[in-house]
């Protein structure tokens, strides 16, 4: 999994790629929503248009970053989530607990 | 035993989840060879991760000296994976239920919850002399 980060308009935009499935690329994200959380950044949105699948671990980190944005005053939201991802939120029923968008700019637009 | 084993239709691999990289990218190139929808090979390589995760983190405890072994098998109706760890094994019957409000926001303990839902039949076997098998079956239906 590769990661990158951005900004739009004070909304931090982090972009996973490829598949999260465990180990050290699963750490990574986990590490940079932990990170973003001292730098004082608490909004943020996922965009998963290029994450192909993840597992239960991607999920736990997902909930991981929710669970401490939240905890901090802040907000987690996913944008783009795949049909796969989709799935897997319904299976999970996480999809009670994600606020998910169409886009990143729909997402971003949400916290204001 | 520190290196990754592969022959043929199995890869061996330390406990480590340092490994999980390498047998997805094993599983996958096994995969493509085979008559599997996109979603089907996801299906099937989010569980290969699952039963592997399982394997390292809970079966073997990520003890270095003990190993986990993959293996495929496939016929005209079905791919079959067995994920197999060296340890004391565990009771189905008392994992916690992960989709109960009270479990819901847990980071961890979805996974044999997903491969159950994702694949056409998972079986659990406990070998009496310790180790864990589990076999993940996929049927070829639904082609797209």
């Amino acid at each position: 999994m590769k990661l990158t980060t951005r900004e739009d308009k004070g909304i931090v935009i982090l972009e996973p790629k490829g598949k999260i499935m465990g180990g050290p690329d699963a750490t990574l994200l986990h590490d940079k929503l932990h990170e973003l959380i001292s730098q004082g950044k608490k909004k943020v949105v996922i965009d998963l248009a290029k994450v192909d699948w993840m597992n239960s671990t991607g999920l736990g980190i997902l909930i991981s970053g929710l669970t401490t944005m939240r905890n901090n005053g802040g907000e987690l939201k996913l944008a783009n989530v795949t049909e796969k991802i989709q799935s897997l939120l319904t299976i999970t029923k996480l999809i009670t607990v994600f606020e998910t968008f169409e886009s990143v700019d729909q997402a971003v637009g949400s916290f204001n | 035993m520190k290196k990754v084993i592969r022959k043929n239709n199995q890869i061996i691999i330390p406990s480590s989840q340092l490994y999980l990289a390498k047998v997805d990218s094993f599983v996958e190139g096994k995969l493509k060879k085979l008559k599997l929808n996109k979603n089907q090979l996801a299906d099937v390589a989010i569980s290969v991760t699952e039963a592997v995760n399982n394997a390292i983190v809970h079966g073997n405890k990520k003890d270095p000296e003990k190993k986990v072994t993959l293996r495929l098998a496939c016929d005209k109706s079905c791919i079959c994976i067995e994920v197999e760890d060296e340890g004391k094994g565990f009771d189905l019957n008392t994992l916690p239920c992960p989709i109960t409000e009270e479990n819901l926001l847990k980071e961890v303990g979805r996974g044999i919850f997903i491969v159950r839902s994702l694949m056409d039949k998972v079986d659990f076997i406990f070998k009496p002399e310790g180790g864990t098998i589990v076999r993940l079956t996929k049927y070829f239906k639904n082609k797209e």
